[in-house]
C-alpha cells in the first residue's frame, strides 16, 4: 500500500539549511535588540556582533528557498499575485505569511547592518549617516525582533500544519523548540563571531550561559515532549540516519553536552572555564541546531 | 451549483477505463519510471511500478490523476477470498488542505466547487503535497509544478461530464450536481443494506468540509486505503502558532532574564534555571 499522504519531497540542503540560517540569523537579531535595549550599553558588543551577522546569515536564504522551488523564476509569486502583480498574501498559509515576514525581517535587519556601520565610524557618507540618525535605531530593533521571532517559529508552524504523520503528531511543538533552538544557535553564532572580531566576550559570558542553560532546558523539555507526542510516528528517528542526526546530534551534542558544560563551568570552586572548550561548545550547539533541522524536515517525508 | 462525482465501489468492475480516459482528455504522459537497484535483485529495477497486483499505478501521481484501486484480499491457498475495488481521484474538499495551504493563489476553487492547480501560477513549493489529507497533489519533475485531477475543469465549464464518469461502463462514477448525486448514494445505500451489506458506507459526506467526490464503499475507507478521520490540517493553525508564540515569549524572558544589567555582581552563581 503506499502512503495515505504525499512526502513533499523537500531536500535537505535547500529546506533543512534554510531553517538553519533563517533561525541562527533571528535569534542572533532578537538577543542583539534585547542586549541593545536592556544591556544599557553596557552589552553593546554583543548588539553590533548580532545586527553584524544577522544580515549577512539571512542573504544565504533566497537562494536556499528559491533552489527548492520547481519553477524558480516564479518566486515573486510568493509575494505578489501572478495575475493582478497586487501584493498577495494567503492567511491560513504558514508559507505564505512567512515570506512576507521574511522580507520585513530582512529590511530590519538590513537597516541593523548598515546603522553598524554609521555608528562604527565605517560609514560617514553625508546625507545617508544624517538620515540614519534620524531613525532611533531601537524602533527597526523592536519590528524586527518580532519579525524575527516569525521568522524562526513559523518554520516549525509549517511542518506542523501539514497532514505528514510525524509534522501532524508533533503539533503544536516544533515551533517552538524551533524558536528556542533559534535563541540558542543565535547565541553561539555572537559568541563565535565576537571571538572572531577579537571582542573579548569576558563580561558577556556569563549572560550567554545563563541564557543558554534556560534555552536548553526548554529545548530538551520540547525535544522529549515531541518524541512522546509523535509515538509510533517517531520510528524514523529511532533508527538509521536521522536517529543518528537527532539524538547524537542534536540532542546530546548540541544541547546536553553544552549544558552539563555549562552547568560544571559554573560549580563554585570549580573555574575550570577554558576559552577552548567554550569555543567548541559554542560550535556544537550550531551543529546540533542544524541536524535538528535537518532530522525533523526529512524523518518528516520518508 | 457544486458538481461532483459518486463513485461507488460496489459496482467497480476494475476495467480501468477512467484511467485511461483521463490520461487522454488531459494528455498525460505515461508514469515515468523510478529505477533503482535493489540490493535482493542487484539489478535496478522501476520501483513506482508494482508487478504484484491488478493495481498498475499504486498511487495517485503527477501523471495517473486518476488510480483504480485493488484491494485484493485472499490467503494463501486462494481458497475464498474477495475483490475490492475502487476509483480513486481527488476529491474535491470542501474545506482544501492544498488550496489552504498554496502561498501563492495558484490553487483556486471555480464557480462549479472544483479545486484547480493553475499550472501558469504554480511556483512548484510543494507545500500542497503533505498538505492534503488523502495524498492527492503531485510534483511533476517534468513540469516543476504541483499537479492533479481538476475535475476536467475545461469539459465541466462546458456542459460535459468529466472524461473518467463518461467512460465508466457500469455507472460506478456519475457525475452530476452534488446534491443531486447524494440522494442517489442514499438510495443506493438503503438498498445495499437491505441486500444484507451491513458495512456498507458512504464516505465524504462530513469528511474535510464535505467531499464533492465522494464514495459508496462495502468496507471501512480504511480498507480501501482511504483515511478514516481525514483531518484537514489548517485546522490546528491557530493553535500552533499560539504555542509557538509561548515559546517565543519564554526565549524572550530568558534573554531578558539573562542579558539584563544586575546591580549585585557575583550573583551569577546563584542564576536562574537552577
Amino acid at each position: 500500500m503506499s502512503p495515505v499522504t504525499h512526502a513533499p519531497g523537500w531536500e535537505w540542503f535547500y529546506i533543512g539549511l534554510y531553517f538553519f540560517f533563517g533561525g541562527v540569523s533571528a535569534g542572533a537579531y532578537f538577543i542583539g535588540s534585547l542586549a541593545e535595549y536592556f544591556g544599557g550599553g553596557r552589552h553593546r558588543g554583543v548588539s553590533r556582533t548580532a545586527f553584524f551577522i544577522a544580515f549577512p546569515t539571512l542573504l544565504v536564504t533566497p537562494p536556499l528557498l528559491i533552489g527548492d522551488l520547481g519553477r524558480p523564476l516564479r518566486f515573486w509569486h510568493l509575494l505578489f499575485d501572478a495575475r493582478s502583480g497586487f501584493p498577495y498574501v494567503n492567511l491560513s498559509s504558514p508559507m505564505s505569511v512567512g515570506s512576507w515576514a521574511l522580507v520585513l525581517y530582512g529590511a530590519m535587519a538590513f537597516l541593523s547592518f548598515m546603522d553598524n556601520f554609521v555608528a562604527e565610524g565605517k560609514l560617514d557618507f553625508a546625507p545617508f549617516a544624517g538620515v540614519y540618525s534620524r531613525i532611533p535605531r531601537k524602533v527597526y530593533a523592536a519590528v524586527g525582533s518580532v519579525a524575527g521571532f516569525f521568522v524562526a517559529g513559523y518554520t516549525g508552524v509549517l511542518l506542523n500544519v501539514t497532514a505528514r504523520p510525524l509534522w501532524a503528531h508533533t503539533d503544536p511543538l516544533v515551533g517552538a523548540l524551533f524558536v528556542a533552538s533559534a535563541g540558542s544557535t543565535g547565541a553561539a553564532a555572537i559568541y563565535l563571531a565576537m571571538k572572531w572580531r577579537r571582542i573579548h566576550p569576558g563580561p558577556e559570558l556569563e549572560a550567554f550561559e545563563r541564557f543558554d542553560r534556560i534555552v536548553k532546558i526548554l529545548e530538551i523539555a520540547l525535544a522529549i515532549a515531541i518524541v512522546i507526542a509523535a509515538g509510533k510516528y517517531a520510528a524514523a528517528l529511532y533508527r538509521g540516519l536521522y536517529a543518528v542526526m537527532f539524538w547524537v546530534g542534536a540532542i546530546l551534542l548540541g544541547t546536553l553536552v553544552p549544558l552539563v558544560s555549562n552547568w560544571y563551568g559554573h560549580r563554585p570552586g570549580l573555574h575550570v572555564r577554558s576559552e577552548p572548550a567554550a569555543d567548541m561548545m559554542a560550535f556544537l550547539v550550531l551543529l546540533g541546531g542544524l541536524l535538528l533541522r535537518i532530522s525533523l524536515v526529512q524523518a518528516g517525508q520518508l | 451549483m457544486p458538481k461532483g462525482m459518486f463513485v461507488d465501489a460496489t459496482i467497480c468492475i476494475g476495467c480501468k477505463a477512467c484511467q485511461v480516459a483521463c490520461k487522454q482528455w488531459n494528455v498525460l504522459p505515461g508514469e515515468p519510471a523510478d529505477f533503482r537497484t535493489d540490493p535482493a535483485e542487484k539489478i535496478p529495477v522501476a520501483v513506482n511500478f508494482t508487478g504484484d497486483s491488478y493495481d498498475n499505478t499504486a498511487d495517485l501521481t503527477a501523471t495517473n490523476w486518476r488510480r483504480v484501486r485493488f484491494i485484493e484480499q485472499f490467503p494463501e491457498n486462494r481458497a475464498g477470498g474477495r475483490w475490492l475495488i475502487s476509483s480513486d481521484s481527488c476529491k474535491h474538499c470542501n474545506d482544501a488542505g492544498c488550496l489552504n495551504a498554496c502561498p501563492t493563489g495558484a490553487i483556486v476553487r471555480t464557480d462549479l466547487g472544483n479545486v484547480v492547480v493553475r499550472q501558469d501560477v504554480c511556483i512548484g513549493c510543494k507545500y500542497c503535497l503533505p498538505s492534503c489529507p488523502f495524498g492527492v497533489v503531485a510534483f511533476s519533475h517534468q513540469e516543476g509544478t504541483a499537479r492533479k485531477c481538476t475535475l476536467c475543469d475545461e469539459r465541466i465549464h462546458n456542459g460535459l461530464g468529466t472524461a473518467c464518469a463518461k467512460a465508466c461502463p457500469t455507472g460506478s462514477i456519475a457525475y452530476g450536481e452534488v446534491a443531486e448525486l447524494k440522494k442517489k448514494a442514499d438510495a443506493r445505500l438503503a438498498r445495499l443494506k437491505s441486500l444484507g451489506h451491513g458495512k456498507a458506507n458512504i464516505y465524504g459526506y462530513k469528511e474535510a468540509g464535505g467531499l464533492n467526490v465522494f464514495y459508496l464503499f462495502d468496507d471501512a475507507p480504511s480498507v480501501y486505503g482511504q483515511p478514516e478521520k481525514p483531518e484537514v490540517p489548517q485546522g490546528r493553525l491557530v493553535v500552533s502558532s499560539a504555542v509557538t508564540v509561548a515559546g517565543a515569549v519564554a526565549v524572550g524572558v530568558a534573554a531578558l532574564v539573562a542579558f539584563r544589567e544586575r546591580g549585585q555582581p557575583g550573583s551569577e552563581e546563584e542564576g536562574v534555571g537552577k
